[in-house]
């Protein structure tokens, strides 16, 4: 019984960096894997992956997410360099608002997919994923240089998801604050009881496709990393039948679902957002050839004017029997190979698979094709995105 | 080492460096690693198998007096694999030569495949798998048998990679220690 790519991953020898909750994860039974050069957990005893991920889909999940990398940019250039780097439109943005975006190359390749907060005309707060830490930092601080008056730093906090049905009702018990009224693309820095005066930035936001927050909680000191830990391990100590923590595994399963790009999967180098089918990050005040100053403009530009000059888009899949993988290919009822599959797994919440892929624009949702999975081709359909429709607090 | 726990995706992970790995897998106390006496696969036989070999991939063959053999995954892989979704089943009917592919369990995070360390005519194929896939977690070394295959060479039953019980849970210790 093996697997297909039967390599190691990563050496032992490679010195894993741990999270400000890590011996938490212990603590709890967390079974702790190396992702993106940390140690990080995937499962957590007496939850299997299904549990996990139904559980977040009902109560409320804890997922330690401080691997991420948070920046801060300010100055004067921030909003013209931060437009330059990515599509975004800040002045769009009111304050205390976030947006996903992508760092963009020359290309207009996506380098990384990150969320920008807007605190200030000139202040911004980032979220940059974990595994793109150090080409992130490269290409942000190359492209800083540029601009007179940026100040970029990045930081470590304890960055804490709060996901599921009932988050908000958990959580309001800790602050004075009205969480029904902060909604979903919202961000502010609050009190929270446990934190004394201290400020903790609360979005409500998450990539599991359901109503949440996530919480950055200052962890530079030791008093304030202890704090952090009670909170954390509180939680899910008073609240056995509500909150559970939730590792890795179900947090891409729960991504997944939702229709959500993962990085190094959806989403690559060498494809631009509009190839994505992420065209929404680049707004129409940005489509004009005054206002498009990010990199990759023509490329972007031209690829949102001609749709013939995109060959593929990315959509979703169903299937029953052996689930889709990464990489399997697609092929139409003809034989001709049409696209190939990004991310792929059973669906717990369904039932059956669910897939991401990038097929051939001619197929049309509802379509039949085939998967070859294991050199057998088997039958799939062409569905649309998400496969479960998100549960976010909007107004 | 540990292949079944590695998902078959990683080829991206380490061109992209940021994914998970299952790793990890429990530890597990001697006494798992036996047919379960209750199960149809023990009952065969009156007397239970004649013996019960193991393969580093952990797939378990349980070999009766007719030279036919019942394969299965090992409790120690069920565990690391967790949940299983869909199990693929070999072809009835079918001759597979020793080591090639006869199906897979699966799990939300991972494909499996399971190879045949015996060559011959798979003469039963344990369709309750397909309908409930799960089994195979709760009953691994027993109601959650994949294949009977009926011998063509009972010497490849003393080949080197066919590990007792003992030898095999003793290459568990191993990989534990080597985490």
């Amino acid at each position: 019984m093996s697997s297909r790519a039967a390599q190691r991953l990563y050496s032992t020898a490679v010195k894993l960096a741990r999270t400000p909750l890590y011996e938490s994860h212990v603590r709890l039974g967390g079974k702790m894997v190396p992702y993106a050069g940390f140690d990080m957990p995937v499962l957590y005893k007496d939850q299997s992956h299904i549990d996990s991920h139904n559980w977040v889909r009902s109560k409320v999940g804890l997922f330690d997410v401080s691997h991420m990398l948070q920046h801060n940019v300010s100055g004067k250039d921030s909003v013209e360099f931060l437009q330059k780097i990515t599509p975004i439109d800040l002045n769009s943005l009111p304050i205390g608002s976030f947006s996903l975006s992508v760092l963009l190359n020359e290309q207009g390749g996506v380098i990384d997919d990150c969320i920008i907060t807007k605190h200030g005309d000139y202040e911004y707060y980032i979220v940059t994923n974990a595994g793109c830490r150090d080409k992130d930092v490269e290409f942000i601080k190359k492209e800083a240089a540029n601009f007179g008056d940026v100040s970029h730093s990045t930081f470590e906090s304890t960055l804490l998801a709060i996901q599921g049905p009932k988050a908000a009702e958990l959580l309001q018990k800790f602050t004075n604050e009205d969480l029904s009224k902060i909604y979903f693309g919202q961000a502010k820095y609050l009190k929270l009881s446990p934190f004394g005066d201290s400020p903790i930035h609360l979005a409500r936001s998450g990539y599991t496709g359901e109503d949440g927050f996530e919480l950055s909680i200052p962890s530079s000191s030791e008093v304030e990393t202890k704090a952090s830990i009670l909170f954390f391990d509180s939680l899910i100590e008073e609240n056995p039948d509500l909150v559970k923590p939730i590792g890795l595994a179900a947090r891409d399963s729960l991504r997944l679902e939702a229709g959500m790009c993962l990085y190094g999967h959806e989403l690559a180098e060498d494809i631009t957002p509009v190839q994505a089918s992420l065209s929404w990050l680049i707004p129409k005040s940005r489509r004009t050839p005054e206002t498009a100053t990010f990199n990759g403009a023509s490329t972007i530009l031209s690829q949102l004017k001609d749709k013939t000059l995109l060959k593929t888009r990315r959509i979703g899949l169903a299937s029953k029997g052996p689930a889709p993988r990464d990489h399997n290919k697609i092929f139409n009822v003809d034989g001709e190979e049409i696209g190939y599959v990004t991310s792929g797994s059973p669906s717990p919440t369904l039932g059956g698979n669910v897939a991401q892929a990038y097929i051939n624009k001619k197929a049309k949702i509802g379509e039949l094709v085939k998967l070859e999975v294991r050199n057998k081709l088997r039958d799939a359909t062409i569905t649309k995105l998400p496969f479960v429709a998100s549960n976010l607090y909007k107004p | 080492m540990l292949s079944i726990l590695r998902p078959q995706l990683l080829k991206t992970t380490r061109r992209f460096g940021g994914r998970w790995i299952h790793s990890c897998a429990p530890l597990l106390n001697s006494s798992v690693h036996r047919i379960n006496t209750q199960s149809e696969v023990y009952k065969y036989s009156k007397e239970g198998p004649l013996h019960v070999k193991f393969t580093n991939e952990h797939e378990w063959l349980a070999v009766f007096g007719d030279n036919t053999a019942f394969i299965g995954i090992t409790s120690y892989a069920s565990e690391a694999l967790g949940d299983a979704t869909y199990i693929e089943l070999p072809e009835l009917g079918a001759r597979y030569e020793r080591g090639d592919l006869i199906g897979s369990v699966e799990s939300v995070k991972s494909a499996s495949e399971i190879y045949t360390p015996v060559t011959g005519e798979v003469i039963y194929v344990n369709k309750n798998l397909e309908l409930k896939p799960q089994i195979i977690n709760e009953d691994p070394m027993g109601a959650g048998w994949i294949a009977q295959i009926k011998l063509e060479d009972v010497k490849e039953l003393e080949a080197d990679e066919l590990m007792s019980e003992t030898d095999y849970e003793s290459s568990l210790q191993d990989l534990e220690d080597s985490h």
